[in-house]
């Protein structure tokens, strides 16, 4: 425990300060190539036909690589979860978004290698995009699948959290508020372009130097993209010039990496901004309804959500994110009845991806916003509101866990004092204890009994 | 093309329209001026040309004829650190590393005219250069501990 609250000097701070650290662009090896990616101009389009022998013929150029390259293409981040497979990491027949991977090229420099992205003929059937999340249920909208444009993961098709008796709640309710919350997609835009660099070595294995935010699930990716075994594949990471999420869908790895087999050559891509912002996976958008149930005197008997995760156009890591959102739908409060609904949509947006707080930071954005306006409806302080809600140990979450040591009410105590927002005596000087007088009003016992049963079999059900 | 970098004499062979980050990066292995962007928008490329804090990615080499050019390998010898790195390093100004050779560098031109800059100076001179790590408020304490030192 020498570390914990002391002021150790950064192990890498050093190499920072002198500009000595070795980021993946900073890396270099002999005869090395570099690499650009051919990229859809459109939406959604059907793919007619894909014409590369221009660019192959082209002078400077060593290698061009379209999905007939790719020994297994379409590789699912959450298989092992049970989450099937459904991105091609190079389009084959159809483009689902607008800047999605075609194919790339290897070429002596970056301008030769532009060159010869312009030499490669793409045929498309442009088709009409689907945007707009909120008609996902629409009929007469352009299909993202054969299944259509919800998805979750086989067998279900979204996913709910249940607790309590959300009706009676609804019917016992004084007030009851509604609201409509849609935090937009944000780029993680780290300052580091994400990039790799692939060495093919003389003994048959790949050194991979890469900026990768998740090692060995890139290990794994790329090691399932090029079949090959992990120990044929050396990473050389560690080293990230930010990423904050952006840099774990193994973006660039496995086009250089092919290229680089086929050139037989070192081969670097790094990303320009421009495909940063673009055409890297975002924080995705999403679209969120609201309703509370509440009491005059401001406690909250019920809540019904509905989502809308907007996944963009293929998976990723959307069912995930979506269940994590779900599963904070209650918030740092304590809400006795809640039925929540969350669906992913496709569209033809960039796939979304992690970004830190993956998925609860939009159930945090309805949530404060819904208290907000629940406390403005009913004419009470927002603090208190907060403060009156708030959740307290032995409370039951949605997720049938019981709270041991929940921190809601210092921190909004703490919070208060450091805005010097006045509260009134009996908050200011409330305690974080389990629920007792005031504070376990008859809605509230049956939570605190079935809290206390803490019966594994029930939770289940 | 002759061109003065950290004190030391190159001639360049790349064209005149390569821009000076390629020609630092690329030509020369100098590698603390980053392409964040190569629009001119987040900082993490700017150098010294002629004591001035100037991004490198939107620099032409024909415009360098006769200048001399400081980057942070020229700061320091790299085991002594100038004061600038000490307190980026002391201070935690330094998170992932990417955007602070750019802050560094404008810094210590705001510190070469303005010794004992205020917190507003910094961060002022500071503006334009994007950091997404730390939220600036460690880097503007780096700056303003030298400049503090200065003022002294």
């Amino acid at each position: 425990m020498k570390a914990v609250g002391a002021r150790l000097p950064r192990y890498d701070g050093i190499a920072h300060v002198t500009g000595r650290t070795k980021y993946v662009a900073d890396q270099s090896a002999q005869g090395m190539l570099a690499c650009k990616g051919l990229r859809s101009p459109h939406h959604s389009a059907r793919i007619v036909s894909i014409d590369t022998s221009k660019a192959e013929a082209h002078p400077g150029v060593f290698a061009v690589a379209t999905y007939k390259d790719m020994p297994k293409n379409t590789v699912g981040h959450l298989e092992a979860l049970g989450v099937p497979a459904d991105e091609p990491y190079l389009a084959e027949h159809e483009v689902r978004f607008k800047g999605q991977l075609i194919g790339g090229v290897a070429a002596i420099d970056e301008a030769t290698a532009l060159e010869a992205l312009d030499l490669i003929d793409v045929k498309y059937e442009v088709r009409e995009p689907f945007l707009d999340i909120r008609k996902a249920f629409d009929p007469g909208q352009p299909q993202m699948t054969e299944k259509g444009n919800v998805f979750f993961y086989d067998p279900y098709d979204h996913r709910k959290v249940t607790k309590g008796d959300v009706d009676a709640a609804f019917e016992k309710a004084d007030v009851i508020v509604k609201g409509s919350y849609r935090p937009s997609a944000i780029e993680q835009a780290p300052i580091e372009p994400q990039g790799c660099l692939v060495v093919p070595e003389s003994d048959g294995r790949l050194t991979v130097y890469t900026c990768t935010q998740a090692m060995y699930f890139t290990m794994g990716v790329l090691a399932e993209h090029l079949q090959r075994t992990p120990g044929s594949i050396k990473l050389v990471g560690g080293t990230v010039g930010g990423g904050f999420g952006g840099k774990v869908d193994s973006a660039t790895e496995p086009l250089a990496a092919i290229l680089a087999l086929k050139a037989r050559r070192p081969v670097r891509w790094i990303f320009t901004r421009e495909e940063e912002m673009l055409c890297g996976s975002v924080r995705a958008s999403w679209h969120v309804e609201m309703a509370d149930a509440l009491t005059k005197d401001g406690w909250i008997l019920g809540r019904k959500v509905l989502t809308l995760h907007d996944a963009g156009a293929y998976t990723r890591f959307s069912s995930y994110g979506a269940t994590k959102h779900s599963f904070h739908l209650a918030g740092a409060y304590t809400v006795p009845a809640l039925r929540t609904r969350a669906y992913v949509v496709w569209s033809n947006h960039v796939p979304t991806t992690a970004m830190r707080g993956f998925g609860v930071t939009s159930a945090s954005f309805a949530i404060e916003l819904q208290m907000t306006r629940n406390a403005d409806v009913l004419g009470i302080d927002p603090w208190e509101f907060r403060l009156k809600n708030a959740n307290r140990p032995g409370d039951l979450m949605p997720t049938r866990k019981v709270l041991e040591d929940p921190s809601t009410i210092d921190t909004i105590r703490a919070c208060a004092e450091a805005v010097g927002h006045p509260l009134s005596a009996t908050y200011r000087d409330m305690k974080n204890d389990e629920r007792s007088g005031e504070w376990l009003p008859p809605h509230l016992v049956d939570q605190a009994a079935h809290a206390k049963l803490g019966d594994p079999q029930e939770a289940a059900r | 093309m002759h061109l003065v970098v950290n004190g030391l004499g190159h001639e360049i062979r790349a064209d005149g329209l390569t821009s000076l980050l390629r020609v630092l990066r690329e030509e020369l292995f100098i590698l603390s001026p980053k392409a964040g962007c190569e629009q001119g928008g987040c900082g993490a490329c700017t150098v010294l040309i002629d004591g001035q804090p100037r991004r490198s990615c939107l620099t032409p080499l024909a415009a360098l004829e006769g200048a001399e050019v400081t980057t942070v390998e020229g700061l320091s010898d790299g085991v002594d650190l100038a004061p600038i790195q000490q307190a980026f390093y002391d201070t935690y100004a330094s998170q992932c590393g990417f955007c602070s050779p750019g802050m560094m560098m404008a810094a210590t031109a705001l510190l070469a005219h303005t010794p004992d800059a205020s917190r507003d100076q910094i961060s002022e001179a500071l503006e334009g250069h994007i950091c997404r790590c730390t939220g600036y408020v460690k880097i503007l304490d780096a700056v303003e501990s030298v400049a503090k030192a200065g003022a002294a």
